[in-house]
């Protein structure tokens, strides 16, 4: 993978003063980037943890230790760390409600976005038919539009559905209102990163398929769709961190507090008085922790499913 | 079974299959090529006609009559010209948050695709924990923006924030510093914000693009002596040329859609001076009740002016950089 190859296996003439220099130089800036962008998320941890008497101060403190030297070593407590504001961000707002309806509306947009987006990603990159290209611009031009020009019309189709059978389905404060949205958003994202995965894959697969008696229906569920899980994981994960942090959709169809989303529920948690930062700081921490283990563990698998839609704009 | 597999093209194409002979054919889902595709399409172009295309067609239309927040059954919605465009382009908050917009978006592109770039050719290389601190670079991408905009919102506080107390560690300031309620620094700050987080949405695509890059040529060419500068002008960037087009669509449409940034982190204050284009609509739909030309007229026809813009941004985009199939 590496193509520019410093620093990757140290022989001896390497080791110089200079080489020694520069690998610092490279560690440095890299843990400097690497801090620069983890410390919004550690300050909100720490302010989290942190007494209200303790917040609002300055200047800050940063740790809840430091160490002191006076003749012998000391550690010297800062602040105490507590949990009480994430007791009070759970006893004042339905987080965990607001973390579940998230999780419903994002699994939601995946699932829909992973089958429909494979189903036309196949077709349009491996099977030959007319009309070809009125499809494909309509994925493209649906992809350029943006969202608030379909935001009104269908706040006002949610509107006029209450109240009737297909309020049910697509209304305010439903699911489904937020999920065929966002479905329909990122459709063009879906289908464009697994037409580009199913290209790179040899015809040969169909062909052998087909000559084993499978059908063609056979031979997309049992050949080509096993073989594209990558484009799966890529596709459902970035769905679903966008559907998690979708904020103008959600904040105008869910109107029912229990029915918000994490993104609403947070952005509307200031106090009638003074922003209450101790306990949005919890709020905004519990929010993150299901970003931050997608993240850690399965960014190697991003970075890969993208790999094939990139080249080929 | 095998045989008529192989037929199946042949009879559909000339229509001599009998009805009954086709619908066998259906329920066993044997279906020629032509028929799959159809198939597979259908729920998709009818999903994107029905809650993309039909929404658009409508905010154009409503855009030429008289609307309101709730339209009762059975009220009338006249048509009046260009009157909702009259009103919009003679306000002075339409023509504000145009610059708003613009502003924001040229100016943190650009930036966030070199910072990109540059941090994509950083994370190539290999080395100790390199997969640790790429889901670190990459995680503010994943952030959602209107919690980042809190959590910055917190950061700045003019009275306790975090970055006025590191400035004042630095010596660069001597006290704190309102960052965002100083009319003339607010979109400053709020550009700068989208930069930070959005540079690791590039270096993303960047990874992706780079990694696409055969490395044999870059072996070819350290043999011919061409020198680090020379590979990266020659090989890389030619090379990059289409993901960058990806990036850089992907990114501005986004960012001249702004919304969760500025309504977290100032609600478009101080006054309007971080209103963007998609808060004013939202603000002159929802917040803006008037009898006849406010509310969802005013709304909408702001609304296909944005459309309008960002298809001209797409197609400007297109036009500079797409190159059909060069390889």
């Amino acid at each position: 993978m590496s193509v520019i190859d410093r620093g990757r296996d140290l022989s001896l003439e390497d080791v110089a003063v200079w080489e020694l220099g520069k690998r610092f130089g490279f560690y440095g800036s890299v843990l400097a980037i690497v801090l620069a962008s983890m410390f919004p998320v550690l300050w909100i941890l720490v302010s989290s943890l942190k007494p209200p008497a303790e917040l609002f101060v300055f200047p800050q403190e940063y740790l809840p230790y430091t160490v002191t030297f006076d003749g012998g070593f000391r550690i010297v407590q800062q602040y105490p760390l507590t949990l009480e504001n994430y007791a009070r961000a759970l006893g004042q707002r339905p987080v965990g409600q607001y973390i579940l309806n998230s999780v419903i509306v994002a699994s939601g947009t995946a699932i829909i976005d992973v089958i429909l987006g494979a189903m036309a990603g196949y077709a349009l990159s491996r099977l030959r038919f007319d009309y070809k290209l009125p499809v494909l611009l309509i994925v493209l031009f649906s992809a350029l539009l943006p969202f608030i020009s379909r935001l009104i019309p269908l706040y006002k189709l949610a509107i006029s559905f209450q109240g009737t059978p297909a309020g049910a389905l697509f209304g305010l404060n439903q699911y489904l209102g937020l999920i065929l949205p966002y479905a329909a958003f990122q459709m063009p994202f879906a289908v464009w990163i697994f037409q580009a995965y199913f290209k790179q894959l040899p015809d040969s697969l169909e062909e052998a398929g087909l000559m084993d008696g499978l059908s063609r229906v056979g031979v997309l569920f049992r050949i080509i769709l096993p073989v594209s899980m990558p484009a799966m994981a890529t596709t459902a994960i970035i769905v679903f961190i966008y559907a998690w942090n979708e904020f103008l959709f959600a904040l105008t169809f869910m109107t029912q507090d229990s029915k918000r989303t994490i993104t609403v529920g947070i952005a509307l948690f200031g106090g009638q008085f003074n922003s209450p930062w101790g306990i949005i700081s919890a709020a905004v921490f519990m929010s993150l922790i299901p970003l931050l283990l997608f993240m850690f563990v399965f960014q190697k698998k991003i970075v890969e499913g993208l790999t094939a839609g990139v080249g080929k704009a | 079974m095998a045989d008529s597999t192989a037929q199946i093209g042949e009879t559909s194409r000339f229509g001599e299959e009998s009805l009954q002979g086709r619908l066998r054919r259906y329920r066993e889902l044997r279906l020629t090529e032509e028929e799959l595709a159809v198939a597979l399409l259908t729920p998709v172009v009818t999903f994107l006609l029905a809650v993309s295309f039909y929404p658009i067609l409508d905010t154009v239309w409503a855009s030429f009559h008289t609307g309101y927040v709730i339209q009762l059954p059975g009220q009338p919605q006249e048509f009046v010209w260009l009157e909702n465009y009259a009103k919009l382009f003679s306000t002075g908050s339409f023509w504000n948050a145009l610059f708003v917009s613009l502003f924001y978006t040229f100016v943190s592109v650009p930036i966030e695709l070199v910072f990109g770039l540059a941090l994509a050719l950083l994370l190539q290389r290999d080395f100790k924990w390199k997969y640790f601190a790429q889901a670190a670079i990459l995680f503010p991408w994943a952030l959602p923006t209107v919690i980042n905009a809190k959590i910055w919102a917190w950061m700045l506080d003019p009275n306790y924030g975090v970055i006025s107390d590191l400035l004042v560690r630095v010596g660069i300031l001597s006290q704190p510093f309102a960052f965002l309620s100083n009319p003339d620094i607010a979109l400053y700050t709020m550009t700068f914000i989208t930069i930070w987080k959005t540079t690791s949405f590039m270096t993303l695509i960047m990874l992706a693009g780079l990694s696409n890059i055969p490395e044999h040529l870059y072996e070819s060419a350290r043999m011919d002596g061409a020198s680090k500068w020379r590979r990266f002008r020659d090989i890389t960037l030619p090379l990059l040329k289409p993901t960058i087009l990806v990036a850089l669509i992907f990114r501005t449409l986004p960012a001249f859609q702004a919304f969760g940034l500025p309504f977290g982190l100032t609600g478009g204050g101080p006054g309007e001076a971080t209103t963007t284009l998609v808060l004013y609509a939202q603000q002159a739909a929802y917040n803006n009740p008037g009898p006849t030309n406010g509310g969802f007229a005013l709304g909408s026809a702001a609304a296909t002016v944005i459309t309008l813009l960002a298809l001209v941004i797409a197609l400007i985009y297109v036009g500079t950089l797409y190159e059909p199939e060069v390889r």
